[in-house]
């Protein structure tokens, strides 16, 4: 019982040091709760959380996705190629989808399936990822996203009456299909299952390999979902377009009060994780800091927050 | 003796890997394997040496336990020492120099093994947090690369390369032989049956990381001799390619399992592979997609091996 | 002898043992004994199709056993030996843990039904008096013996013909032992078939129609009727003839 409230208090916290945060900001900067500046933060947040939606999964299930930068970039560059080329968008979004699933479900199997530490598995498959679309391009992507995607994110639009661009309350819908899936379907349960115990799993009749490659998958189609949607952002594609994704989707996730260890956490607590997180570098570029500060700010501010409530328990405690 | 067995199964594909790489290198590049230019070889690759090493302590201690901040350790050790003792101080003194690069390193370690031991804060993501300050606090002392750095100190990656590598080794040779490394081991491998047999499971983890960060220190000067300058960019980039090493030379990530030989023959077979690609002069496109695919590809045959042993020895 | 429920045809557990050619009658309570380590779990394990037998093959309703998954489906249920280490799943509820093994029977529309879920497990709850306060607390809120009630009602969910018990009373106190021996009975009552593995001689007599003592992965003695004492038993195990 008290660890079921201390889980909702996780997941609480973070949504309640997001509003801390937020009213900092306001207090510090002027401008900084500006209709234009609350948009903005919440359209780059719901980035962040649709590509921490894998690495939710994959962290309860046990493992962890260095991939996802790099499948961000895939999606992103070569959705601009074939479009560019001249291809139909729906059928851009196929290959790029199909493409992306293909390599979540290698990660997975393999990891599972050979027992291999799924960080040196999809470090090394987004390793070639990334080199295979660089000498596509020859590292100069070229093409955009069609004006539907860009105006899907921009920061400018709205939605009917909704002063916000449409991904914020697709995000909203699809973030409780996320959390519906988790908690009430037999893949969410018994995602939770086998990173609770691995070894009871295949006696309660959980297919490890199956699962792993399911998480996996889901990780890398949501990647590029993010990537594709990023090409309607930034407007231009960009190889590396993903990289502040590799630690900052991982630190949503741990913000949000899953643990690395499997078993324990839930996606409204990585939503949580990534309104923290965008608040933050929002909050301290707007106080003028330099990148370079505010990257050693950020990691700071992450251990102290972790230090607050994202301790493991002692080893005493769990003989 | 099952010792030795356990500790060469592991490396025994990087070791396999090491030799057939030597002898593709030594094919197409005589010139630069003559026994005059090993020590330069050596100095070339010393810092992905460095860097592998000290990833593994950390490692070693299980639990998810593993230092991701390795790299920007190395980086700020290289700006504090050639920036700002050496150019701005002016103490360039290998007694001030050698003592400083070690104490910084240890103080990062004794600051990561703080966060995951006594705070208790999940290792990659602690060490993540120093990660980013550490490579933050780099780039705002040191906008820019500067440099030179010491005679003394560039002849570290020239005719007196094997004396960093060599006091490394030497370290780690004699801690093997403590009852320290025997717990090391034993909490890595199984941390409750460990804290039940009465292993002071904290300290030695605690001290797993301060090591990693000493070798670091050890491994920032290896970077510095080399590059001969203060870079805030160049470290960073040791952090994953290290713990690709350290997992090629048969390391578990589970902890547990493999030693800093492992890392230091991982860390030669990537420096040796990346020397025989750039040889053919292909794109660092084709490089990068070669070194992904050989890494995957390394641990899934390393795994096999694994298993293949592992059921003969259970059909005995 | 009516139709086996399940029958072993000269498997052999480890290469070298002798073959081990056994039947068990549909609805019997069938006992596992034998010293640690002597192959009684082994034996145990090759009937969920867990391990696989050197040689010969294991039977269940005519149809072989190839694997785990496999034997489930034909209505095998299988409940482990260490409860913490392959049987409870620690950051999961009690509802959880018990639905696990049958999630599809709970979904209604796409989704699980909590309503569903709580009305299945209740029955089990009151069959095995499973003593959980908050059936959505985390499973390790209760105690050793409830804990193991609820792996127990998993594995009845599965509705299975045959139950294979590897040590079912390991670390339960005595109260819940004696509820769990009157459940086994009943079960057996209504058609199930049981085997037990135990480490205590005592669980074995008071319940099994027939004993197998195992020693060097065969079986050493097969006791039943009067010939089914804690002496015989014990003798087999430590391989002095009965005499």
């Amino acid at each position: 019982m008290s660890s079921r409230l201390r889980f909702d208090a996780r997941v609480f916290g973070a949504f309640a040091i997001a509003v801390a945060l937020h009213i900092l900001g306001t207090w510090l900067i002027p401008g900084y709760s500006a209709p234009f500046a609350i948009r903005a933060l919440l359209v780059l947040a719901s980035l962040l959380a649709i590509a921490s939606i894998g690495q939710t999964l994959v962290v309860i299930v046990g493992g962890i996705d260095l991939s996802i930068p790099f499948i961000i970039g895939f999606a992103n560059v070569v959705a601009a190629q074939l479009y560019g080329g001249g291809m139909a968008f729906s059928l851009v979004c196929v290959i790029v989808a199909l493409g992306a699933i293909l390599i979540g479900l290698f990660n997975g199997a393999v990891s599972a399936g050979l027992g291999l530490h799924p960080l040196i598995v999809t470090l090394g498959t987004g390793t070639v990822v990334q080199g295979a679309v660089l000498l596509w391009t020859g590292g100069f992507p070229s093409g955009s996203a069609p004006p539907a995607v860009s105006a899907f994110v921009s920061i400018g639009g709205s939605t009917g009456p909704l002063p916000f661009p449409p991904l914020v309350p697709v995000f909203v819908l699809l973030a409780a299909l996320v959390a519906l899936v988790l908690a009430r379907t037999p893949f969410g349960r018994r995602i939770y299952a086998l990173g609770s115990n691995p070894r009871a799993a295949p006696l309660a009749l959980i297919r490890p390999v199956a699962m792993w490659a399911a998480a996996f998958a889901v990780s890398a189609f949501f990647a590029a979902v993010t990537g594709v949607l990023l090409l309607g952002f930034t407007g231009s594609a960009y190889g590396a377009v993903g990289q502040p994704y590799l630690f900052q989707t991982i630190a949503a996730v741990v913000v949000g009060g899953t643990a690395l260890v499997g078993g324990r956490g839930s996606y409204l607590g990585t939503v949580g994780g990534a309104l923290v997180l965008t608040e933050l570098n929002t909050l301290l570029i707007g106080l003028g800091l330099q990148p370079a500060t505010v990257q050693a700010a950020l990691g700071l501010v992450i251990i102290v927050l972790l230090s607050l409530y994202g301790r493991e328990p002692a080893i005493r405690s769990t003989i | 003796m099952g010792r030795i067995v356990a500790r060469l199964g592991g490396i025994g594909f990087a070791a396999l890997l090491l030799l057939v790489l030597l002898v593709v290198n030594v094919w197409l590049t005589p010139g630069r394997f003559q026994p005059s230019g090993w020590l330069l070889l050596l100095g070339l690759a010393a810092p992905l040496i460095g860097a592998a090493m000290a990833s593994t302590p950390a490692i070693l201690s299980g639990r998810g336990g593993i230092d991701v901040s390795v790299g920007p350790q190395m980086g700020l050790i290289n700006a504090i020492l050639i920036k700002v003792l050496v150019l701005d101080f002016g103490i360039a003194h290998p007694l001030v120099l050698v003592p400083a690069a070690l104490l910084i390193g240890a103080l990062i370690g004794a600051f990561n093994g703080f966060l995951t031991t006594v705070v208790r804060i999940q290792p990659i993501v602690a060490t993540l947090g120093t990660y980013l300050i550490l490579s933050g606090v780099t780039l705002t002392i040191l906008p820019a690369p500067v440099g030179p750095a010491p005679v003394w100190l560039k002849s570290l990656a020239g005719p007196l390369a094997f004396l960093p590598l060599g006091a490394v080794a030497l370290s780690w040779w004699f801690i093997s032989r403590s009852a320290w490394y025997d717990q090391l081991m034993a909490v890595g491998s199984d941390d409750r049956a460990a804290f039940t047999a009465g292993v002071p499971v904290t300290g030695v983890r605690f001290f797993a990381y301060l090591l990693s960060g000493i070798y670091a220190g050890a491994a920032a000067l290896m970077l510095s001799a080399l590059i001969g300058s203060a870079d805030p960019n160049v470290g960073p980039t040791y952090t994953l390619i290290a713990i690709s090493a350290v997992a090629l030379g048969g390391v578990s990530l589970a902890g547990g399992r493999g030693g800093l030989l492992g890392a230091a023959v991982g860390a030669l077979d990537i420096f040796l592979l990346q020397n025989a690609l750039t040889y053919f002069n292909i794109s660092t496109f084709v490089l990068q997609i070669a070194y992904g695919s050989i890494l995957v590809a390394a641990v899934v045959l390393t795994a096999l091996q694994t298993r293949a042993v592992a059921a003969r020895v259970q059909h005995v | 002898m009516p139709e086996p429920a399940i029958e072993t045809r000269d498997i052999v557990l480890r290469r070298g043992a002798s073959p081990i050619d056994e039947r068990v009658a549909a609805g019997s309570i069938v006992g596992l004994a034998g010293l640690d380590g002597h192959g009684q779990e082994a034996f145990l394990k090759t009937l969920a199709g867990l391990d696989r037998p050197v040689s010969g093959e294991v039977r269940f309703e005519r149809h072989a056993v190839t694997g785990f998954r496999q034997a489930v489906a034909r209505g095998i249920a299988y409940l482990p030996r260490d409860r913490r280490a392959t049987g409870i799943f620690p950051a999961l509820s009690v509802l959880d843990n018990f639905a696990i093994a049958t999630l599809a029977q709970d979904v209604k529309g796409g989704f699980i039904s909590a309503r569903e879920r709580r009305a299945r497990f209740a029955r089990y709850a009151e069959r095995l008096s499973i003593n959980a306060p908050d059936w959505s607390a985390p499973i390790t809120t209760l105690s050793g013996g409830n804990q193991q009630k609820v792996l127990l009602a998993r594995a009845l969910a599965l509705a299975p013909r045959l139950l294979l018990l590897n040590d079912p009373t390991r670390g339960v106190d005595v109260a819940t032992r004696h509820v769990l021996y009157d459940v086994f009975r009943e079960l057996a009552r209504e058609g199930m078939t049981l085997v037990i593995l135990s480490s205590e001689i005592e669980e074995i007599l008071l319940l099994c129609e027939r004993v197998l003592v195992f020693r060097e992965h065969a079986v050493a003695a097969r006791l039943e009727g009067a010939d089914m004492t804690s002496a015989a038993v014990i003798e087999a195990m430590f391989g002095r003839s009965a005499a």
